[in-house]
């Protein structure tokens, strides 16, 4: 190994920059967070009172609204897990038989959503789920369906589940993405050794496909943990964690506590609990999908 | 055979593509339409004369031009900010020989486990100490910090897979540590760079939350506030509001017709390295 590999001018030069900003507006504040977790604080600026732990015996034992959040984030994940990423991985698999350009033309095509701004789809999706002007509605009616028609986004029962909807259809794209690069990185000839063998069809992909993207399955499996927990822009711009907490997540509920509710110093504790949350859940996500693949 | 069978995939994803399109062509059909049109029975509507001055609304109040420069701005510095950092930090931790590398790899990598929104309320109050809040800095910060450990991870992949031949080659021939990472590295990275870019740019384009906490002056905002403030200023005008969420979308859906072909190449090269 050359001596310039271990140069430590050019290591500091390339480390520093980087980890400093990254320390300065990630690390130190949930340092900041923690501090002000202990204290009583309405807004940033105003008087300072410890507090002690008491923020966090409220949140953990008489907060129903956190476990709330917690719950539907699990209930999201679980929705990406068992809906999303199987069509997710048929598709991916579709695609890559499809060859040629019409393989092009629908890549290109289902990754669009993705790139739509939140508010955008957000504000979209407000309207087309809207319970008078709503596409949706409409579309039932015209089926004869209307016994089906609901305030999708207004009813504790469907808010959920149309949020999920929401987050599947502009989310597919990337997914489709991921599992679609992993398919191409699969030898041709390992198909072709399964056909001579007399495997064919959904069999076969089952046999080895799946269990070939099982590295990229797990990396994307634990993404799809933390998209559910990280929840935060879609809800706050539809319906703001309602009707009835039914849409309730952590990210959303720590921000109206800091800058609605005028709870600041309660709202980081939430934060703290919120960054505590998400490592332990990526921790034991890598834990149960342990492979060498996965680095994260 | 194989024929009849890509002919079923083709028209099976035709009708998909046409579900998943539909509810932005009906955003794209409804904003040439007047709201009175919204109440009636009909899923698409031809509009019986084009309503251009939805677009015109959306143009003027919704301060186009205004917020879609301070959102090239951002993102240009952010991205730039992005792949510098991210290159030379997956270099020192992929080549080079130092003791806290693992170490510093895994903090860095928990950045991209760790939610934003934990930042959020902190960083409103640091921002605000120091004068940053209001400031394009505000933003342009944040999201490179958010942005660099993405980065760093996939440049990182891809970095492993490129033999070191060719540096220590450049090394005999005198090279400096320095050239080497960004005139022989870089561009053998282009790919991934690409792809760091493309991402870089989605999120911090589009991004919302944390330019609603950090900015108030409007002379700062960024594009998807146009679609915010016509919520309410022009709350029972649909038409108008459809128009601005379609020509808010137009930019970034340009940026991927021309990039998409690198987006898939950088995520399937970086994919396969695993």
């Amino acid at each position: 190994m050359h001596r310039v590999f271990r140069n430590k001018t050019a290591i500091f030069l390339f480390v520093a920059p980087g980890m400093l900003l990254f320390a300065l507006t990630f690390l130190v504040p949930i340092i900041v967070s923690g501090y002000y977790s202990f204290t009583d604080t309405l807004a940033p600026g105003t008087k300072v009172t410890m507090v002690g732990f008491d923020n966090y015996t409220n949140l953990l034992f008489h907060d129903e609204r956190f476990w709330l959040a917690l719950r539907n984030a699990l209930l999201l994940g679980i929705g990406f897990i068992v809906i999303q990423h199987p069509i997710c991985i048929f598709f991916a698999i579709l695609l890559d038989r499809l060859g040629g350009k019409a393989e092009k033309i629908f890549r290109t095509i289902f990754f669009i959503p993705c790139v739509i701004s939140v508010v955008v789809i957000s504000k979209m999706w407000l309207s087309l789920l809207d319970p008078t002007f709503g596409m949706l509605n409409k579309l039932l009616d015209l089926v004869g369906l209307d016994s089906l028609k609901h305030a999708w986004l207004g009813e504790s029962s469907t808010a959920l589940g149309s949020m999920l909807f929401i987050l599947i259809w502009a989310g597919f794209g990337w997914g489709l993405l991921f599992y679609y690069a992993g398919v191409k990185g699969i030898s041709e000839d390992l198909y072709e050794a399964a056909q001579l063998d007399g495997a064919s069809g959904f069999r076969m992909h089952l046999k080895i496909t799946v269990p070939l993207l099982k590295p990229v399955i797990a990396v994307q499996l634990t993404l799809a943990i933390i998209t559910a927990l990280k929840q935060m822009e879609t809800v706050f711009l539809t319906t703001n964690g309602g009707p009835g907490d039914s849409t309730q997540f952590l990210a959303v509920y720590l921000y109206n506590k800091a800058f609605s509710a005028s709870q600041y110093g309660y709202a980081n504790a939430i934060s703290v609990l919120f960054v505590i949350v998400c490592l332990l859940a990526t921790y034991l996500s890598n834990r149960l999908t342990r492979n060498d693949a996965t680095d994260f | 055979m194989i024929a009849r069978k890509k002919t079923a995939i083709w028209i099976f994803f035709l009708i998909v593509a046409a579900g998943q399109l539909f509810p932005l062509i009906w955003l794209v059909d409804f904003s040439f339409n007047s709201s009175a049109d919204f109440y009636s029975n009909s899923i698409l509507k031809w509009p019986s004369s084009p309503q251009w001055h939805n677009y015109v609304n959306a143009w003027v109040d919704g301060k186009f031009l205004k917020y879609l420069g301070n959102s090239l701005l951002v993102s240009v510095v952010t991205i730039a900010l992005t792949v510098v950092l991210s290159l030379t930090l997956s270099y020192a931790f992929i080549r080079m020989q130092w003791k806290l590398r693992s170490l510093f790899y895994t903090i860095l990598l928990l950045g991209i486990m760790i939610p934003i929104h934990a930042t959020l309320l902190p960083n409103f109050a640091i921002f605000k100490a120091l004068g940053l809040t209001d400031s394009y800095f505000g933003l342009i910060l944040p999201y490179t910090a958010v942005s660099v450990p993405l980065g760093t991870f996939m440049l990182s992949g891809f970095l492993r897979s490129i033999p070191k031949e060719l540096e220590e080659s450049a090394l005999m021939d005198g090279c400096s540590i320095y050239r080497i990472v960004f005139q022989i590295i870089a561009p053998l990275l282009k790919p991934a760079l690409v792809t760091v870019i493309v991402t870089t740019f989605l999120n911090c384009w589009n991004e919302f939350i944390m330019a609603s906490t950090f900015l108030s002056k409007d002379a700062l905002k960024t594009l998807p506030f146009s679609v915010m403030n016509f919520a309410g200023q022009y709350s029972s005008d649909y038409g108008s509001q459809f128009a601005v969420m379609v020509l808010t979308s137009i930019p970034a859906i340009i940026i991927y017709a021309v990039f998409n072909e690198q987006i898939t190449k950088g995520v399937t090269a970086g994919a396969v390295k695993g």
